[in-house]
């Protein structure tokens, strides 16, 4: 099967690759780039394991062919920080004990990011909506809710 | 008076405790005795009751007994 | 405050690496000159294996090499390694397969596609035979027979018994005779079973795998595989979730390390999803009988059960689930008499095992709906029934356990206020309780190890900063982080003072793993032994240096060396550490400890227990369950680690109640129906409802600083307090799991018929 040209940005930094056209966004994230921080847990689109951000929007990477996003913007878990700067998220989610085994929450800070870019004071039921495509088996959700709502509350605005 | 398995020499203060013994023990050498008694170990066990009762009026006769 | 470091809300230690996505897990993980590994499995429930052709597998372009049972030394190996006859499944049969998904041959080749294709060209021949899937049909006479000499397909039977129950039922006023039918359940770990494996040409095996036990996880590997244990290395950083699905070997380490072993190359293994729900290990699912006798005023007198559970093709840790239903069954009240006849019978379906609770979550549903249904007949209160016997602190379960410190009668009346101020509920809402106990670690030694349950070890360096070696095990739990807190406590320095080395078998000492809520008692135990022992060397430098007077006790807070009675008085730590080292000719501070349960009983050193209340919301019309609060009073001791306790409460909520109302494995002929994560439903955030925890601190003196288990106890009482809440809300009583929209909207429509007939 023949590879054919691939071109995207992933955490600010441009890429060009020869994919074959069966490859899914996740593979090229986590097998030719090596960024292993966004998992796969399921293979049909049901856990939100494998969530970025495509053009800002948040996608199941697992169920979007790499050459269907030709020439997007991902950002993944890795882009989340600024160096030694973590983002108010990765803040929320340490001081809240947001993860347990933590193989969820590359996905589920994805998901956050995208609620909160488009809407910024959620109601907490608007925050479990956000998430709702994200499956965690180990908190419980509401550490993960009350973390995000601690971010849209204002508790780690500093002027970044 | 005790009563002592005849199988591990386990003992036990009466026929009905030992009996229990027997059927919650249930590896080969405690099931092997049963069959060589003529009774099956499974069907005692599904009897509930009347299979330790059974097993227990067996035991009156064939365990030692111990002071 | 008491303490400076244990019992406040830190960071867990892990969480940078979680957040950032820096943590590796065994999924992440690849290694030069890597191969890719998949595994055939058997369609049929029960067959004869004829023969395996693999020529044509071998020879597709990328396949690197194929296995069977044949490559293997046959070894039937199992958990239970002190009963020979409980060890009976061989990962790769050789002559016959018992479930479907039993594992058949192996392929390792350069990608995972051509690995997947190369199956396809796998010629195996099998001789179907007759098949049995559900327990009480295997135990007929004439059922078809799974394992060789195995009569009955009877597989393990317990029996636990004190009193004289027949004498109990006699002296009752009241006796109630239940059936309830209690369900299997999957772990859903959100990262699957997988392992990397490379055996080099040193002739040693090093396995990166996700798992709860790298210690039995070595063990395992070098009985089957023929190895020296310590020619076997097994490492787990980070674990994606275990829940009980991950301490015993599995396919994916099994295979993985054959074919390593034949290849000399690396080999890695990750089940999908679908293997994950249909080849892996689950809950147990139970048929119980059980009958209770009290007294008029609500006194128990009298407990009879047996139970039938559905062991699935092999014995797996079933005979402990066996145990533990039996012996939670009576928890956490005072019975004068009980009789628990267990028995496990294999039937042709996937292997069931340990899952969170292990055997108790089921038991508690059975014995929480039962009471109340006992409560309501009799005209007394649910509170006021298990007070009047709920354990109490030091009581004796006759012949079996001593309960030390128990906070069950503050939990009841904790939730008893809860419950006052929600007034009177609206139609359709009700509330339902539920009270349980477990257990904090098991005592009986049925793996057969030579060694300390648990180990560890401190180092001190020159720099003040300290070594912490456990081999304890985080799945996501928490223990990384409770440990190293119970060693800065212990030691007196900072969290941040210790670095931790785990999660390897080659550098940490012996520990049996993370099941049966051990970790923090037991694993804790030992560090705090270490640290102590550490500490007591470097408090030997610090009398020298401080000279006190004989009487007095010299302590370390928060890095400061001081005498007790005079805190003022003392030296900084780091100062200590420099002599202590310099004073042993230039060697480290170094201290061990261990722990082993000894006369502690029959199952456990030490107990949890709790109350829970759930208010739930029934459409009538649709039968559907919505969950609206959860509230907990729950005593696990002396907290040690506040963040990790209220999450693994949450979490555990949130599997009990999947396991009360929406999850369940469906299966026709053996096969299940739902294996995947739209079909088979565990709760989403938009599912979860508020919690509330309660903490009722005790102190218990079997554990570290007063601590006991918390992640197990906690999925315990939701599937019971759900039922309870259901007929409190729509008056109709569910007793077969999970309690879903179908059964409820079934049950009101009966209830319907019944009042036409009688109007």
């Amino acid at each position: 099967m023949e590879k054919l040209p691939l071109r995207i940005t992933v955490n600010g930094q441009p890429y060009e690759l020869c994919v074959k056209p069966k490859t899914l966004l996740v593979e090229v994230i986590r097998d030719h780039l090596g960024l292993t921080g966004t998992k796969r847990g399921c293979n049909s689109g049901a856990c939100g394991a494998c969530t970025v951000l495509v053009n800002g929007v948040s996608v199941k990477s697992c169920s979007v062919l790499a050459l269907q996003v030709d020439g997007a913007e991902i950002l993944t878990v890795e882009g989340l920080a600024q160096g030694e700067k973590l983002h108010p998220l990765q803040k929320a989610f340490l001081d809240e004990g947001a993860y347990q085994c933590g193989f969820c929450t590359p996905g589920m800070l994805m998901s956050a990011k995208a609620l909160l870019d488009e809407n910024p004071k959620p109601t907490r039921e608007e925050i479990r909506e956000g998430i709702h495509g994200n499956l965690c088996r180990c908190t419980g959700y509401n550490s993960i809710v009350r973390a995000i709502a601690a971010v849209a509350e204002g508790k780690y605005e500093e002027g970044e | 008076m005790a009563y002592k398995c005849p199988v591990c020499n386990k003992v036990w203060p009466n026929t009905r405790e030992l009996a229990r013994h027997i059927l919650g023990t249930g590896d080969k050498p405690h099931k092997d005795w049963i069959g060589s008694k003529g009774l099956s170990f499974a069907d005692l066990l599904l009897m509930g009751s009347k299979g330790y009762q059974t097993l227990s009026e067996l035991l009156e006769r064939e365990a030692e007994k111990v002071n | 405050m008491k303490y400076v470091v244990i019992d406040t809300p830190l960071h867990n230690i892990d969480g940078p690496a979680k957040v950032t996505g820096a943590a590796q897990y065994t999924f992440d993980i690849t290694l030069p000159n890597m191969l890719y590994g998949k595994i055939l499995r058997s369609p049929h429930p029960h067959a004869k294996i004829l023969n395996i052709e693999t020529s044509k597998a071998e020879r597709l372009i990328g396949v690197k090499a194929v296995v069977t049972g044949k490559d293997t030394l046959g070894v039937k190996q199992g958990i239970w390694r002190r009963y020979k006859e409980l060890c009976d499944e061989e990962i790769l049969a050789r002559e016959k397969v018992r479930y479907i998904g039993e594992p058949v041959a192996a392929v390792a080749a350069v990608d995972e596609d051509v690995a997947e294709e190369a199956l396809s060209l796998i010629e195996v021949e099998y001789e179907p035979l007759p098949a049995v899937f559900d327990p009480m049909e295997a135990i007929k006479e004439g059922a078809p027979q799974i394992h060789e000499g195995v009569e009955r397909n009877i597989n393990v039977t317990r029996h636990i018994e004190w009193g004289d129950v027949d004498e109990g039922f006699k002296q009752a006023d009241y006796i109630r005779e239940d059936w309830f039918k209690v369900s299997g359940q999957a772990h859903v770990c959100m990262e699957t079973h997988c392992a990397v494996a490379s055996f080099g040409h040193d002739g040693k095996l090093t396995v990166w795998t996700s798992t709860q036990s790298p210690y039995y996880i070595q063990v395992l590997l070098a009985w089957t595989l023929g190895l020296k244990e310590s020619d076997v290395r097994v490492i787990s950083r980070y674990v994606g979730g275990g829940f009980g699905s991950k301490f015993e070997l599995d396919s994916a380490q099994f295979c993985a390390a054959l074919l390593s072993m034949k290849l000399r190359r690396p080999v890695k293994i990750v089940l999908t999803r679908e293997e994950e729900f249909t080849a892996t290990k689950r809950r147990t699912p139970m048929y119980y009988y059980v009958k209770t006798g009290v007294k008029k005023d609500g006194t128990f007198v009298a407990k009879e059960c047996r139970v039938f559970t559905d062991g699935g093709a092999y014995t797996s840790m079933g005979a402990t689930a066996l145990y533990l239903t039996g012996f939670f069954q009576s928890f956490p009240y005072k019975w004068p008499s009980y009789r628990y006849d267990g028995y496990r019978v294999y039937t042709n379906t996937m292997p069931s095992s340990a899952m969170r609770g292990f055997g108790a979550p089921q038991a508690t549903f059975v014995s929480e709906v039962q009471i109340d249904m006992i409560a309501e007949d009799l005209g007394i209160d649910p509170i006021e029934i298990r007070r009047k016997n709920g354990m109490t602190p030091n009581y004796e379960v006759p012949g079996q356990a001593t309960i030390r410190s128990c906070g069950l009668h503050q939990c009841l009346d904790k939730i008893e206020e809860w419950i006052k101020s929600r007034g009177k509920l609206p139609p359709n809402r009700g509330i339902g309780i539920a009270a349980y106990g477990f257990m904090s670690g098991g005592i009986f030694n049925w793996f057969d190890t030579p060694y300390a349950f648990s180990a560890a070890m401190v180092k001190i360096n020159i720099d003040g900063k300290v070594d912490l070696y456990v081999g304890a095990q985080d799945m996501g739990q928490g223990a990384n982080t409770t440990l190293s807190m119970i060693c800065a406590e212990e030691l007196g320095v900072r969290l941040e003072d210790i670095r931790l080395h785990t999660a390897d078998t080659a550098v940490a000492p012996v520990d049996l793993g993370a099941w049966g809520s051990r970790e923090t008692l037991m694993a804790g135990n030992a560090v705090k032994m270490a640290a102590a022992e550490a500490k007591r060397q470097l408090l030997e430098f610090a009398a020298a240096k401080l000279g006190p007077n004989i009487v007095y006790d010299l302590d370390i807070k928060d890095r400061w060396v001081h005498l007790v009675a005079r805190p003022e008085r003392g030296l900084s730590y780091y100062e200590v550490v420099r002599d202590a080292i310099r004073g042993r000719d230039g060697q480290p501070i170094i201290g061990r400890g261990h722990y082993t349960p000894h006369r502690k009983g029959m199952i456990s050193p030490a107990y949890s227990f709790g109350v829970q209340a759930v208010e739930a919301e029934v459409d009538p019309e649709t039968g559907k369950i919505t969950l609206l609060n959860v509230v907990t009073a729950h005593d696990c001791g002396q907290v040690i680690n506040p963040l990790g306790v209220r999450g693994q409460l949450e979490g555990a909520i949130a599997m009990a109640a999947g396991y009360g109302f929406t999850e369940d494995l469906p299966m026709d002929n053996g096969k299940i129906l739902n294996p995947n994560l739209v079909d088979y439903k565990i709760l989403r955030a938009t599912d979860m409802p508020e919690t509330e925890v309660i903490e009722i601190p005790t102190y218990e003196p079997e554990g570290p600083f007063g601590a006991k288990e918390a992640g197990e106890g906690l999925t315990n009482p939701t599937a019971a307090a759900l039922a309870n809440a259901v007929y409190n809300a729509v008056g109709v009583r569910i007793k077969e799991l999970p309690v879903t929209a179908e059964k409820v909207l079934r049950a009101l429509k009966e209830k319907k018929e019944g009042k036409k007939k009688e109007g």
